[in-house]
């Protein structure tokens, strides 16, 4: 044990302390700042004055209505815009100044001219034509000279629309409360059911058992290559065979296998910090302009499950790598060879879809069990129907117990690949020396 | 703990797959004494003292350490500078030495004492807290040899540990073996270089081919082959030299050649023919045979 915590220690101090790590760690949350709140100065800069637009309305009704619509741009315009606009940060409010001019009569097309030439003069920045049957056809004419500024198109476009929509309805004779009716957006809100009867927000357990996935997609990404250079670094040291008189192998790689994860535990804890830091900062900044957030409503043991499998699919695939690099002499081999790795770590990822589906069935029991599958499976099913405890503990089981033999099985081929001073082990040999030795 | 014998092996035999690495050796090394496994490339040195500090198991055939089996106390007590060695690029060399004195279960208190006392002894303190990769080849040499030694084992296995040093640093690691050996450690001595080993070796176990070709005390194998090598320097008489009737093998160096007399052959004659010949002779002189004779004698024997 004592010789355990040796090893460990050297794997932990030596690259926490190396420049990379400590680089890396810093500037992701450096970066995420940068693309966090870059973008959003970069928009909410007042970038000159709003867009004058001269409006021609042929039609003589919808003028007041455009003007109002553009003013008040939520809560109608939400269900209208696309989710990339509304996702946008916070824009700039008004950046339409309109101005009516008079479009009745025959001098339609002189005012239309001086429009243009208004236009080229640079008194306006736009016009806007909304010919008389626009009511009918919807077709209307914007003649502006940045007609690339899509940003402005579309909110003009969408106030548009429900200003029309708007006559329409008042044409159809529908009375005010009715129609404030019509554009109530709906709120959907997905309940679980819980065993004790209570109830609270499947969704966002969801969301959370999604991101758990992906952070451990992102760990195993980031460490798997750490790993197996670890276990080839004594190796190419040549200084394997001075451990081995003090050590087991399987001490070794446990020590390094340890070591290393908890390198990724700390950058990962760091992250995790500076992120929440953000997040918080995120939401207090929406809470000063009076939207509203919920603290994610999950049971507190859904948060222990999900650590758990959290560190079961790193685990497992880390020893996956560690085996790798017991069979190989160089990285750029263990590379190679640990490309279908990846591969089976993105299948198991997309699981998440059929398992959801059907948290039930005997294919979500069965792939829920199977070490390789069991991290992203069974929170899936955990936060969809949660299955008998006895599941959740075997499967766990069989996950830990699987990375203890790989790295058993790891550590005599590597012991044995040392011996022969061996160029890379094909398979079948990797097979026999994990019998002999 | 303290026995007279520290490793006994007792017919062991070692195997890869079709090839045999050892065959039934059996060797005794005696406490407080310099053993050198002796032999050619390939001879099962290496596999001898894997078996010897754990790293491998013999497949047949038993080993005892300090009278006992091995388990990981007793590979406590043991320092092993193997010959295929290296340390951490990037790592400081007291942190390394610390982290392998460490691996040997030693006290923290120890450890830097220990550090200090020895860097000071192979002449590089200064070079404490520098990374290895700062280090000369002949300097990381010496810093693997430290930790080899720095947790004061009573069992100290070279497998080869002269290899690429200056002699000045030979020097100064032989002073090192045999200050080891004076405060009664046991010191296992691999080498193909036979020169260097009957420098050091008080016992010495010859192995070619996976086997045992002779073993024993290096002053009783010596006398036992009887002094049947002669130091010639001398002009002429090249023909008599030759004369496979009298020398069995004959090894010229700079300015003088060994001959080794053929089985039943009297220096007397070879003296006289020598005269008859012509020869003027500056040096004549009975030798031991060197152990490298010994070996190629007793190789050629065997085959």
């Amino acid at each position: 044990m004592k010789k355990f915590l040796a090893i460990l220690k050297r794997e932990y101090i030596q690259r926490v302390r190396a420049k990379m790590f400590i680089l890396s760690t810093i500037l992701l949350p450096a970066v995420m700042a940068l693309f966090g709140i870059v973008p959003a100065l970069v928009l909410s800069i007042d970038a000159g004055d709003p867009m004058r637009v001269a409006v021609m309305d042929q039609t003589g009704k919808l003028y007041t209505r455009l003007e109002a619509a553009l003013a008040n741009d939520e809560p109608a315009a939400a269900s209208e815009q696309t989710d990339q606009v509304r996702s946008m940060p916070e824009m700039p409010a008004r950046i339409f100044r309109l101005e009516q001019v008079p479009a009745i009569g025959p001098d339609a097309g002189a005012q239309r001219d001086r429009l243009e030439e208004r236009l080229q003069n640079k008194e306006i920045d736009g016009y806007l034509i909304l010919p008389p049957d626009f009511m009918q056809q919807g077709n209307a004419e914007f003649f502006n000279n940045n007609p690339g500024d899509l940003f402005s198109n579309r909110v003009l476009r969408s106030a548009l629309t429900r200003a029309v929509r708007e006559q329409r309805l008042i044409e159809a004779k529908v009375d005010p409360g009715t129609r404030q009716g019509l554009f109530q957006p709906i709120q959907l809100q997905s309940v679980k059911i819980g065993d004790a009867g209570e109830a609270h927000n499947a969704g966002e357990s969801f969301a959370l058992v999604f991101g758990v996935g992906f952070i451990m997609y992102l760990a195993i990404l980031m460490y798997g290559q750490i790993i197996l250079g670890a276990v080839i670094e004594e190796k190419e040291t040549r200084i394997a065979e001075i451990l081995f008189s003090s050590v087991k192998p399987f001490t070794l790689m446990m020590g390094k296998l340890v070591g290393v994860s908890l390198v990724a535990l700390t950058q990962l804890a760091i992250w995790g910090t500076a992120f929440s830091a953000f997040a918080l900062y995120g939401v207090s900044l929406a809470k000063a302009r009076g939207l509203k957030f919920n603290i994610p409503g999950v049971p507190f043991v859904y948060y222990v499950y999900f650590a758990l499998f959290f560190l079961l699919g790193y685990f497992i695939y880390a020893t996956i790598y560690a085996l790798v690099g017991s069979m190989v002499t160089t990285p750029q081999e263990g590379g190679q060879l640990a490309m279908p790795i990846i591969l089976i770590l993105v299948v198991s990822f997309y699981l998440f879809l059929p398992v959801s589906r059907s948290p039930d069935s005997s294919f979500s029991f069965w792939v829920s069990m199977v070490p390789f599958s069991a991290p992203v499976a069974m929170p899936v099913r955990i936060v969809t129907q949660t299955p008998p405890f006895w599941q959740i503990a075997l499967s766990l089981l069989i996950g830990f117990g699987t990375v203890i033999g790989i790295m058993w099985i790891a550590s005599r081929i590597y012991r044995v690949g040392m011996l022969m001073y061996g160029k890379r082990a094909s398979i079948p040999e990797a097979l026999r020396w994990a019998r002999q030795a | 703990m303290t026995t007279d014998i520290t490793v006994q092996l007792d017919r062991v035999s070692k195997s890869f797959g079709d090839f045999t690495a050892v065959k039934e050796l059996s060797l005794t090394v005696r406490a407080g004494r310099v053993f050198g496994l002796l032999g050619p490339n390939g001879a099962g040195k290496t596999t001898t003292i894997r078996m010897i500090v754990n790293i491998t198991a013999p497949d047949t055939g038993t080993i005892q350490l300090f009278g006992g089996k091995i388990d990981a106390a007793i590979q406590d007590r043991i320092g092993y500078l193997p010959e295929e060695r290296g340390l951490y690029r990037r790592m400081k060399i007291a942190d390394q030495l610390r982290f392998f004195a460490e691996l040997k279960n030693m006290s923290r208190n120890e450890i830097e004492k220990r550090i200090d006392e020895w860097l000071a002894r192979v002449k590089l303190s200064e070079w404490k807290n520098k990374r290895s990769m700062e280090l000369s080849k002949g300097m990381q040499q010496k810093i693997q040899f430290l930790t080899a030694v720095l947790h004061d084992p009573d069992l100290l296995i070279l497998d080869e540990p002269f290899s690429g040093l200056d002699p000045i640093n030979v020097e100064l690691m032989k002073e090192i073996v045999l200050d080891l050996k004076r405060a009664g450690k046991t010191i296992i001595f691999s080498t193909h270089q036979m020169e260097v080993a009957e420098r050091i070796c008080d016992d010495i176990c010859l192995l070619n081919r996976s086997q045992k070709v002779l073993a024993g005390s290096l002053r009783e194998l010596k006398s036992s082959f009887g002094r049947n090598s002669v130091a010639v320097r001398c002009e002429g008489g090249d023909g008599v030299l030759d004369d496979p009737a009298l020398v069995s093998k004959l090894v010229r160096h700079a300015d003088e050649a060994q001959a080794l007399l053929a089985q039943g052959a009297d220096a007397q004659v070879l003296l006289r023919r020598l005269i008859d010949s012509g020869a003027r002779i500056g040096k004549f002189e009975m030798v031991e045979p060197s152990l490298n004779d010994i070996f190629i004698t007793k190789v050629s024997e065997h085959a």
